[in-house]
């Protein structure tokens, strides 16, 4: 395998933006990723972009098609993937794959997402189905996504001793690193009490305490060794790419099944935490190497759970990492320095590319109001329905 | 079924039995692994016959943990006199858990570890069908 590097990268802002289509938005990501990479279309030799159910991609989730039908129809292959939240990792891991293989030199990646507002309901005109876990989680208990969240947060009560602060901390945190970037839509920093006073929507979990979900985009552009001697650019390696699905017997809540097989000694959150290890194998780094670690916080409880699901401290001392302040920007390790799904809301097939080109910045110190210092190796982990989870190792 | 047995939501979930309803779960043959609800095979990657049979799942289990939904579910989900209610996550035994909501137990008396007995309840009156129910949790003494 060649070692793979990422170019570039480029964001649309997340926020709501309803006078942009999904294609603009994406369009706009992919503009200002090959300007960062200084790079052309003419030079883009494929284009892996994740595919959304919710609006563009011709109703196929052809959303690469979509694009270089508008503006680069050179021949290049269109590669689509699904994945839900974790299209975006996928569909960078497919990039990463073409180039490692030495099949091609210069490859993006894309997701673009435009969210409907609310609770994410199932695809219109589903049928009835009742071997369907979605049709039977909301007919026969009206089980929304927060409820699983909130599932896991009071058992991790129950099991740590977890406090209502210290959650609240956590979403307090996330607001707090996005005050400084540009790119997150929720930037006013939030305070405990702000936190308990949003309403409670399953409990113990706030308003202010779940992501919400929002409107963006994210491409990354990678590229052969080859191809970054030839430019001259510098470029940040892709040291770990690594995707997967669940194993038998994770005791995650899982969404949106009804009921779970337990078995001993498989981890939670098995399709994230075996991403993890895969990445860190191929990198060659441990998580005491990581100085800065983006990671999927649907809500408060993933802040503090994950780290230790991925073998960052013990089980139970994200509590205290969180309190003493270890997981700031300034901290230990910095988690989410970008402010995370709490401040940006989720955007989902896009999500797991905003991470990526958040690394990157980091590692170029280009994270501008939320720079953690001197960033040598930064991680990505994200979820997505099905089980996919995946996670992305950059290093300088 | 006979005419006595409930109007359930969905069809295929819940058995009425002479001691009480019953979860219709899938029993393998070959690793012995319960599953709710029936699958159309076992993802056991150790078990190699996957052969799988209907099976009644234990009626008893533990509350391993809780939240309560606040806000009303997409209309997908139906319920006379909407008020936010306690949806637990029940440990049946046998690694199996089972996610439900709980009947008759408020927010102030659900406790991770009570003991928890299977229910049929009413969600809401349809006029042609009459009651609607799910399977729902409640506290195991409730019946005695």
């Amino acid at each position: 395998m060649r070692p793979v590097y990422a170019l570039g990268a480029g964001v649309h802002p997340w926020g709501k933006w309803p006078d942009k289509p999904q294609l603009q938005l994406a369009l706009e990501a992919m503009d200002t990723a090959l300007a960062d990479a200084g790079v052309a279309w003419p030079d883009v030799q494929a284009l892996a972009a994740a595919s959304s159910r919710f609006e563009g991609g011709m109703g196929w989730g052809l959303h690469a098609n979509e694009v270089v039908q508008a503006v680069a129809e050179q021949g290049m292959p269109c590669i689509n993937v699904g994945g839900a939240c974790a299209a975006g990792v996928i569909a960078l891991q497919s990039a990463y794959s073409l180039i490692a293989s030495g099949q091609y030199d210069v490859v993006a990646a894309l997701g673009a997402e435009r969210m409907p507002k609310g609770f994410i309901p199932r695809p219109p005109g589903s049928k009835d189905d009742r071997t369907d876990n979605d049709y039977l989680r909301w007919v026969t208990m009206g089980a929304t996504n927060p409820a699983y969240w909130a599932i896991e947060a009071r058992r991790r009560q129950h099991d740590h001793g977890t406090t209502a602060e210290t959650l609240a901390k956590a979403s307090v945190l996330m607001r707090r690193n996005a005050a400084g970037n540009r790119y997150a839509r929720y930037r006013d920093p939030v305070g405990v009490e702000e936190v308990f006073a949003s309403p409670m929507v399953a409990d113990p979990l706030h308003l202010l305490q779940i992501c919400p979900v929002s409107d963006g985009a994210a491409a990354v552009i990678l590229g052969s060794e080859d191809f970054v001697k030839r430019s001259g650019k510098p470029a940040v390696r892709v040291a770990g790419c690594a995707v997967g699905s669940g194993q038998f017997g994770d005791p995650a809540r899982r969404i949106p099944t009804i009921a779970t097989t337990v078995r001993e000694g498989i981890p939670h959150t098995s399709e994230v935490a075996g991403a993890v290890r895969r990445a860190f194998d191929m990198a060659g780094v441990a998580p005491k190497d990581i100085d800065v670690l983006e990671m999927a916080d649907n809500t408060a409880w993933h802040i503090l759970a994950w780290p230790e699901l991925f073998g960052f401290y013990e089980p139970g001392q994200g509590d205290w990492m969180l309190e003493n302040g270890k997981l700031a920007i300034d901290g230990e390790i910095a988690v989410n320095p970008s402010g995370g799904f709490l401040s940006f809301g989720e955007a989902t097939t896009a999500q797991a590319l905003l991470q990526v080109t958040e690394i990157l910045w980091q590692l170029r110190g280009q994270a501008e109001g939320h720079q953690v210092s001197d960033a040598k190796v930064g991680m990505t982990a994200v979820l997505g329905l099905g089980a996919n989870g995946g996670s992305v190792i950059l290093t300088r | 079924m006979n005419g006595a047995d409930p109007e359930m939501v969905v069809e295929g979930l819940v058995e009425m039995g002479s001691s009480g309803p019953r979860l219709i779960g899938s029993h393998c043959l070959g690793c012995g692994t319960l599953y709710f609800p029936q699958m159309p095979g076992c993802p056991n990657p150790d078990c190699h016959d996957k052969r799988l049979e209907r099976t009644l799942l234990p009626d008893e289990g533990t509350l391993y943990s809780y939240t309560i939904q606040r806000y009303q579910p997409p209309p997908l989900f139906r319920m006379d006199d909407w008020a936010p209610y306690v949806l637990g996550l029940v440990d049946l035994g046998a690694g199996l858990r089972v996610m439900g909501m709980l009947s008759g137990i408020g927010e102030n008396e659900v406790e991770i570890g009570m003991k928890l007995r299977l229910a049929v309840e009413s969600l809401y009156r349809d006029a042609e069908r009459g009651d609607v129910c799910t399977y729902m949790f409640a506290a195991a003494g409730d019946r005695a």
